[in-house]
């Protein structure tokens, strides 16, 4: 789908197809190519909530969030989501090569619990945690999966049934992150047919984008399985 | 869907979270007692024992490896990593103290701490002895440009003869009462124990993001590759709770390290900080009040053109120290050369007492027990 045809509004929703893992885990698999596309926008994390008054006192909101929209595509097989994710950035920054260099990532973001209020600007709450799914260039295509409530307190749970594919090329990085319905860890739980919130964040490491420095969508969309 | 401007609430609520965050910083800084190091430099012979013992004790495996949470380094020299103190971080203190602004620091790189270095061991043991020379590559293998302490003399370079002067700087971290690294920490991970001021990065929350390190103005954060989490000098924690003294301050063989708590008026510590005020922090001008202190060197005097002794001049510029120690420095060497006189002249002199430390389990306040009980 052609990028001005991109639709930014409307609900996110996951289509059911009958494809295995393996299929929709390749970036250049026809179900994708079929997919319906939804474009999220992404702004700098206001430096007033940054957590450190080293941060705040030293970066200038407008340097931040070098990503401005992250493009969303979502299919399910009946047992398993599946997430592609397209973002543009100039460079791959791949791995933390040394101490001043910081790799790209992409992170979706769900609240856990669905009938309340969460706050997607502060990742949840003490009583309204969120669920955040988190690649990193460096992870070996093994995303964290990540329990907040709150800024500053997001915690990879000790296992992760997260997995992903992803490739960078032509100035754009492409990830498909996969996970089944029902996991073992602490986790938002899936079903076909059910209604959920989704948000994103993104880290470009080029430009020094880590933790709470990175772009996110300051608005929940909504997003339904089919 | 465009992204939102902030409403008014947002606003509220962003300068609540402010004042959240803010009262954070505050309770991980917040201590009943302060640990403490003196570290004598008239007495450094730069042997690294001290870097030896903490890294047998601390950094040898595990991602570790390339870590010297303890340094000595030739001064005058670049240290480490290399020209560490123009590196920025650190505060700006304003308002006699009431105030500190954090300011920008830059991340080094892991050569200019000095790489984890790799030798050709294996090449001379297989080859006929002369065959191959003994060579160290970094870890990217290229050929080691800087280490942890790669100054070694270089220091009396550039300095007329007989002139020439040095000495040796060890530094670990200092536990200082303002640890910018506290404050710069996103996640909260990093925090002063309430019992003894030691300051602790918590390895199940920090999550690697080296905002410690662009904060820390002394640079004595290593990030370490295996676990993706920043790690430091721990001031022997584990030790300290058995009444054990520190690594590096028990191997020292020159007694230059004296530990205790700063609030105990019996104590070396007090006594060389608190009373005679010989004891000062390195780089007071970062704002971030360390918890290690330096009794600074005294040099023979210079020797003038027609090489006599010029009792006046000190051969280590009192420009050089001050830049090292702040202005107090003078004040401190005055009374370090008063109470050497004094015992000369067969008074006695408590200061000297101190610092000569016949008595080398007084050097160590509490922790005087044997590492034994530690195993």
């Amino acid at each position: 789908m052609a990028e001005n045809a991109t639709t930014t509004v409307e609900k996110i929703v996951a289509e059911r197809v009958s494809a295995s893992r393996e299929e929709l885990l390749k970036l250049d698999s026809p179900v994708w190519a079929s997919a319906k596309e939804y474009a999220l926008d992404t702004a700098a994390t206001p430096l007033a909530n940054q957590p450190s008054p080293y941060i705040k006192a030293t970066r200038e909101e407008k340097d931040i969030g070098k990503i401005t929209r992250v493009n969303i595509k979502s299919v399910h097989n009946g047992k398993e989501i599946f997430f592609y994710l397209k973002w543009k950035t100039p460079e791959a920054n791949l791995s933390i090569g040394d101490l001043s260099t910081f790799p790209d990532g992409v992170s979706l973001l769900f609240p856990m619990k669905d009938d309340v209020d969460t706050p997607i600007k502060e990742m949840g709450t003490q009583d309204a945690p969120t669920n955040s799914w988190y690649w990193r260039a460096d992870f070996d295509n093994k995303p964290k999966n990540q329990i907040a409530q709150g800024l500053s307190t997001s915690l990879y749970t000790e296992n992760s049934s997260i997995i992903a594919n992803s490739e960078w090329k032509n100035g754009e990085w492409k990830v498909v992150m996969a996970r089944a319905f029902e996991v073992p860890e602490e986790a938002i739980k899936l079903a076909a047919g059910k209604k959920k919130s989704i948000g994103i964040a993104a880290w470009e490491g080029s430009a020094g984008e880590r933790g709470g420095v990175k772009a996110f969508s300051k608005e929940w969309r909504d997003f339904v399985l089919a | 869907m465009p992204v939102l401007e902030p409403t008014a609430e947002d606003k509220q609520r962003e300068e609540e979270l402010a004042k959240e965050f803010l009262a954070i910083k505050d309770e991980l800084r917040r201590t009943k007692r302060q640990l403490a190091m003196v570290m004598d430099l008239n007495k450094c012979i730069g042997c690294q024992l001290c870097s030896m013992a903490c890294k047998n004790t601390w950094t040898k495996k595990e991602g570790r490896e390339y870590m010297w949470w303890n340094t000595v380094n030739t001064m005058p020299g670049k240290g480490t990593p290399k020209d560490f103190e123009k590196m920025g971080g650190g505060y700006k203190v304003l308002f006699e103290g009431r105030v500190r602004e954090p300011i920008l620091g830059q991340l080094p790189t892991r050569k200019e701490f000095g790489d984890l270095w790799k030798f050709n061991h294996e090449e001379i043991v297989k080859t006929k002895w002369g065959e191959v020379v003994l060579r160290a590559k970094n870890s990217d293998g290229t050929t080691p440009e800087w280490s942890m302490n790669w100054d070694e003399d270089q220091g009396a370079t550039g300095i007329s003869y007989p002139n020439s002067y040095f000495f040796y700087l060890p530094r670990i971290c200092n536990h200082c009462t303002y640890p910018p690294c506290i404050d710069a920490c996103p996640r909260h991970a990093i925090y002063k124990r309430e019992e003894d001021g030691v300051v602790l990065i918590d390895q199940d929350r920090c999550k690697g993001y080296r905002f410690c390190l662009e904060a820390c103005p002394y640079k004595k954060i290593y990030f370490n590759f295996e676990t993706l989490t920043s790690q430091k000098c721990i001031f022997c924690y584990p030790r300290i709770e058995k009444g054990v003294t520190t690594a590096c301050s028990r191997q020292c063989t020159g007694r230059v390290r004296f530990v205790d708590y700063l609030d105990n008026e019996q104590g070396p510590i007090y006594k060389l900080v608190k009373k005679w005020k010989v004891a000062l922090p390195l780089f007071p001008q970062f704002g971030t009040e360390p918890n290690v202190f330096y009794v600074p060197p005294l040099a023979p005097p210079r020797l003038d053109d027609s090489g006599k002794i010029d009792p006046s001049k000190s051969r280590i510029p009192l420009k050089y120290l001050v830049y090292l120690f702040g202005p107090e420095v003078e004040q401190s060497l005055k009374v370090l050369q008063q109470e050497m006189q004094r015992t000369r002249d067969g008074e006695k002199s408590e200061l000297m007492e101190i610092l000569i430390a016949k008595r080398w389990n007084e050097m160590f306040g509490p922790f005087t027990k044997d590492p034994i009980v530690t195993a």
